[in-house]
């Protein structure tokens, strides 16, 4: 059993291969290669005595039992030499994964400091990449030596047996194989690591440029970059070459000494064969035992060099990992502490390698409770002195205790179990809402079971983005069938909304009205007035629908909607023809950003025929335009008032005609049916909002909460909208969404000590004054706070305010106290007094 | 409430058209290309308020610009203890072009008077399309430029034999 390593970068290479769920693998592997030396060995002595004794001798019953054994050792050493490859391969992809695992696991404690100067791509190459290969070779560690030896001596001692000179010069090519390989090997090695270095150097380059990506369009700093990147690859291509020769040199060099093996032995072996001094049999034999040598002798050069290959990218690997955390994980000999509240802070400093004192000598006492806002120009070390009181950073110099014990000397678990922190930018994960809400909730809980859905929403309610997260969940379509109770309450909601607000809002509202034309809907909804359930009539196989083709036909909308589709494609080509893909051009247009090449060509087009010149083909593309037309958002282009009654006739007839030929495809709004295809907040409205306005729709949102507290139906609301997919990063969210879910996060946890670092900076001031309002109104006396606040109108109520200068703390007192004084603070509120 | 619904109405003439006139009239569109003026055009939208709606408050960042397509508004600010009503401003009054170009939080609020239809550009949109056209950036420094030395020649004008009551409020041509 291997030994207890702490962690992975000081486990030697070959610990990997017997450690737990490989070690019986392994085992399992002897006792396959045993079988598989002797099913080599085998055939040989029964081809010598089908020879001699069968074949010679005319012995038919002789042949037949030894062609029998022949080919039972046939069949059986490549049954063998299959479970043989199956083990190692499994072998080989569970160390590999093994590897893979304790590395990303020892890199996620590393400290931050370290990722100052390591970009994730050389992460991601060296857990993807290097790991490969020292994972094959702890595939073969066991396999490949033991049963090429034991094969090669077989053979070796066979060969002797059969003629001891001959074996003897045959063999005697070995020791200088043995003797130039190594040599070339250090080449390679030497190659390989220049290899490792260069691919982690590459990886760093794309990660980087990656994540500057915005910054490289911008400025058009592609060739900038190109050259730069173009630069490591062909510095990497020249060691890749390099390393493939040496590699080469080393198969070319042992094939070419082996090969020499049957010329000693035809000018030996035929000399004493002439000589009557060897029979013709085992010659024949001989020559064929030989050149099973060549076999277990290549895969046993091939294994060196994976061994060495492996070692190189492991070892390199590990030296760029070899950091050891700042912090332990856990404690083995006790439950995390639960911790006093109170912090005291004595002599602390921060400094960098350089020796600057980002913190200088730094004292603060907090009783259990009290709230500390950190105030200060940027760069005065407000950060710092948060970061190092959540035991992100570690500081160099003083004391800082958390309920007395010395916050160096907690475990993370401790910490987590007893803080909370809000960063500056707080990163939110691809997922949904909730599985970001319960990101800080789930690692204090381990295990444990999941908040209440209370508590969740609660939690939302106090950091602000309670609104959010019902808009999301009213904004989702559901599937018919699905939830229907939920579909019963909006019907309910809807009847009570236009009755209770149906005026009041309208203005804001346009509601579904089978007798007026929609202008925030497009065409298509204006005429279709319902969800098509048939898939034929959903999106882009509308228009090659005959049935459709032919109703616009007969609704005399055809011509109508192409000259339509023809003057938005104008006019849109016209306005936007010249901007890069950006979807904030393109939100009030009726084109996707990555359509704008298709519609140029047909402007194009446009330009030289008329209408009716056009291919089938493009007139679609026409068509689909005038289908999106939504006049209340498209602003390019006028709707003809002709065109609105033809299209108003059309529903009608199009009702008519769906009724006559295929009832069931279209569910047409009603009053007291849910419509499935459009949002809960669409069918709750029973119509669309015609505005991007915050005040009016608040509004709505806040008319509809009424409703659907009524109803006990916002829990619920929300519960969807807690579902929501935030994107890459959380991209789908703003700034402010995004920081707000950080507050809630750390809200939901209820921490002993609680760390805002600038955690409202992305917020407006009315957002920013109710979190202070919960803040103070929940958590004073219960949480002890430490804020770093970039706002001073935030401050006024904190139990103290420090003011930090140059990595000093020039003042501290309650905000009245160190305003009536005229000193730093009134100097950062109100300037020089 | 009808009366101001012509904001989100769809007329039969095209909108962007519309907005490209009232655009053109405003001192700080006034100067740019037409390519320019037709993209801010487009991307500008409609929207009405009630009266009593506040269009912004004193403190936030909308980062808005407004044009009054219909109705008027009142310009108001919150002291220690009171809100003061300042000015009240018609039909066709422009607001928020320094808003468009960086953080601004309010020092005025601005209040809608009567029912209210307006125009409004935000500040993404605005820089969206200052980047893909560098060239208006320096004439809209200099219409900026050009008010703010407007603005103070008026105020000088207005003080005229009483600029020592005031001596520490003017000078901001001097920036």
């Amino acid at each position: 059993m291997a030994k207890l390593y702490r962690s992975i970068v000081e486990r030697p290479l070959r610990s990997w291969i017997f450690t737990s769920g490989i070690t019986h693998l392994q085992g399992a592997l002897v006792v396959v290669i045993l079988g598989v030396v002797f099913a080599r060995v085998l055939p040989l002595e029964m081809q010598k005595r089908i020879i001699n004794e069968a074949i010679n001798l005319r012995k038919i019953d002789l042949l037949f039992l030894y062609c029998g054994f022949y080919l039972a050792a046939v069949v059986a050493a490549n049954g063998f030499k299959f479970a043989m490859n199956a083990l190692q391969a499994v072998i080989s992809q569970r160390a590999t994964a093994r590897m893979r695992e304790a590395l990303y696991h020892h890199a996620l404690t590393l400290p931050l400091t370290y990722y100052r100067n390591t970009q994730p791509g050389a992460v991601v190459n060296a857990v993807i990449n290097e790991l490969t290969l020292p994972g094959n070779y702890i595939g073969m560690a066991v396999a490949v030596p033991l049963s090429n030896v034991l094969t090669l001596v077989a053979f070796a001692a066979y060969l002797a047996w059969l003629n001891l000179w001959l074996a003897a010069l045959s063999l005697s090519i070995y020791p200088l194989v043995l003797f130039l390989v190594p040599l070339l090997q250090r080449k390679v090695n030497q190659a390989n690591k220049q290899r490792v270095d260069a691919s982690r150097k590459l990886s760093s380059r794309i990660s980087e440029s990656i994540g500057g990506i915005h910054e490289i369009q911008a400025n058009g700093a592609y060739t900038l970059e190109n050259r730069k990147f173009d630069k490591i690859v062909r510095r990497l291509l020249k060691i890749r070459i390099r390393w493939s020769l040496y590699r080469f040199a080393i198969k070319v060099t042992n094939n070419f000494f082996v090969s020499l093996g049957p010329f000693l032995v035809f000018i030996l072996g035929g000399w004493l064969t002439i000589k009557g001094r060897l029979e013709l049999g085992a010659l024949v034999a001989f020559l064929s035992a030989q050149e099973k040598l060549y076999d277990p002798w290549r895969e046993l050069i091939e294994f060196y060099q994976v061994y060495q290959d492996g070692r190189v990218s492991y070892d390199r690997t590990m030296a760029l990992f070899n950091v050891p955390p700042e912090h332990r994980l856990i404690a083995d000999d006790r439950p995390p502490h639960q911790l006093e509240r109170s912090i005291e802070v004595k002599d602390l400093s921060f400094i960098t390698r350089d020796g600057i004192r980002l913190l200088d000598r730094i004292n603060l006492t907090l009783k259990s409770g009290e709230h500390l806002a950190l105030v200060g120009f940027s760069g005065s070390g407000k950060s710092t002195l948060a970061l190092c009181l959540g035991q992100l950073y570690s500081y160099d110099e003083g004391r800082a205790t958390i309920g007395g014990h010395e916050i160096a000397e907690l475990t993370k678990q401790d910490l987590v179990a007893n803080v909370g922190f809000v960063s500056q930018t707080p990163f939110i994960f691809q997922g949904t809402i909730e599985e970001n809400l319960l990101y800080a909730y789930t690692a204090q809980h381990d295990g444990g079971p999941p908040p209440e859905l209370d508590d969740m929403i609660a939690a939302l309610q106090q950091a602000g983005i309670f609104i959010d997260v019902l808009r999301f969940g009213l904004n989702t379509i559901i599937a018919p069938g699905e939830r229907p109770e939920l579909v019963e309450a909006v019907i309910r909601v809807r009847n009570n909304f236009r009755q209770d607000y149906g005026t009041d809002l309208s203005e804001w509202v346009e509601f579904f009205d089978e007798s007026q034309y929609l202008y925030h809907s497009s065409i298509e909804d204006n005429l279709i007035f319902g969800s098509a359930q048939n898939p034929d009539l959903c999106g882009e196989k509308l228009l090659t629908n005959p049935f459709f083709m032919q109703f616009l036909d007969e609704a005399d909308l055809n011509r109508t909607l192409l000259a339509l589709g023809a003057a938005l494609t104008r006019q849109t080509v016209d306005l936007l023809g010249n901007l890069p893909p950006d979807e904030l051009f393109f939100k009030q247009s009726p084109l996707e950003p990555a359509e704008l090449d298709t519609y140029k060509a047909v402007a194009a087009e446009l330009r030289q025929r008329n209408l009716h010149q056009l291919d089938p083909h493009t007139q679609r593309r026409l068509l689909s335009l005038a289908l999106r037309f939504t006049p209340g958002l498209h602003k390019m282009v006028a709707l003809d008032t002709l065109l609105e009654r033809l299209i108003l006739e059309g529903r009608v007839l199009f009702r008519e005609r769906i009724e006559e030929q295929m009832p069931e495809a279209v569910t047409f709004y009603r009053l007291d049916q849910y419509s499935y295809g459009q949002t809960i907040l669409n069918n709750i409205l029973f119509g669309k909002t015609k505005t991007e306005q915050t005040q009016a729709r608040e509004r709505i949102y806040q008319s509809i909460i009424q409703l659907l507290i009524e109803e006990d139906f916002l829990e619920a609301a929300v519960a969807i909208g807690m579902q929501y997919d935030v994107g890459r990063g959380g991209d789908k969210l703003s700034g402010g969404q995004r920081q707000k879910l950080a507050i809630a996060r750390a809200f939901l946890k209820r921490p002993r000590i609680l760390i805002m670092d600038e955690a409202t900076s992305a917020l407006d001031n009315k957002s920013q004054g109710r979190i202070q309002n919960i803040i103070e109104k929940h958590y004073k006396g219960k949480s002890t706070l430490i804020a770093v606040v970039h706002r001073l109108d935030i401050i006024k109520n904190y139990d103290k305010v420090a003011v930090m200068k140059a990595g000093k703390i020039v003042e501290m007192g309650t905000y009245d106290e160190l305003i009536a004084k005229e000193g730093q603070l009134y100097e950062l509120e109100f300037g020089r007094p | 409430m009808s009366s101001n619904s012509e904001g989100l109405k769809t007329g039969a003439s095209c909108e962007i058209t519309d907005n490209i006139g009232i655009l053109r009239e405003v001192h700080f569109f006034a100067g740019l290309p037409l390519e320019v003026v037709k993209l801010f055009a487009y991307l500008c939208t409609r929207e009405s308020f009630k009266a009593g709606d506040f269009l912004f408050r004193q403190g936030d960042d909308d980062g808005c610009a407004y044009f009054t397509l219909s109705g008027e508004v009142e310009l108001r600010r919150r002291e220690t203890d009171r809100e003061v009503t300042l000015r009240r401003y018609p039909e066709g009054s422009f607001f928020g072009s320094l808003s468009l170009m960086g953080p601004m939080p309010r020092l005025f609020s601005l209040q809608a008077a009567t029912d209210l239809g307006c125009l409004i550009l935000t500040r993404e949109k605005f820089a969206k399309i200052s980047e893909q056209f560098p060239a208006i950036g320096p004439k809209i420094v200099a219409s900026v430029v050009g008010r703010v030395l407007k603005w103070e020649k008026q105020v000088l004008k207005e003080m005229e034999g009483d600029l020592s009551s005031c001596q520490h409020c003017i000078g901001i041509s001097l920036l």
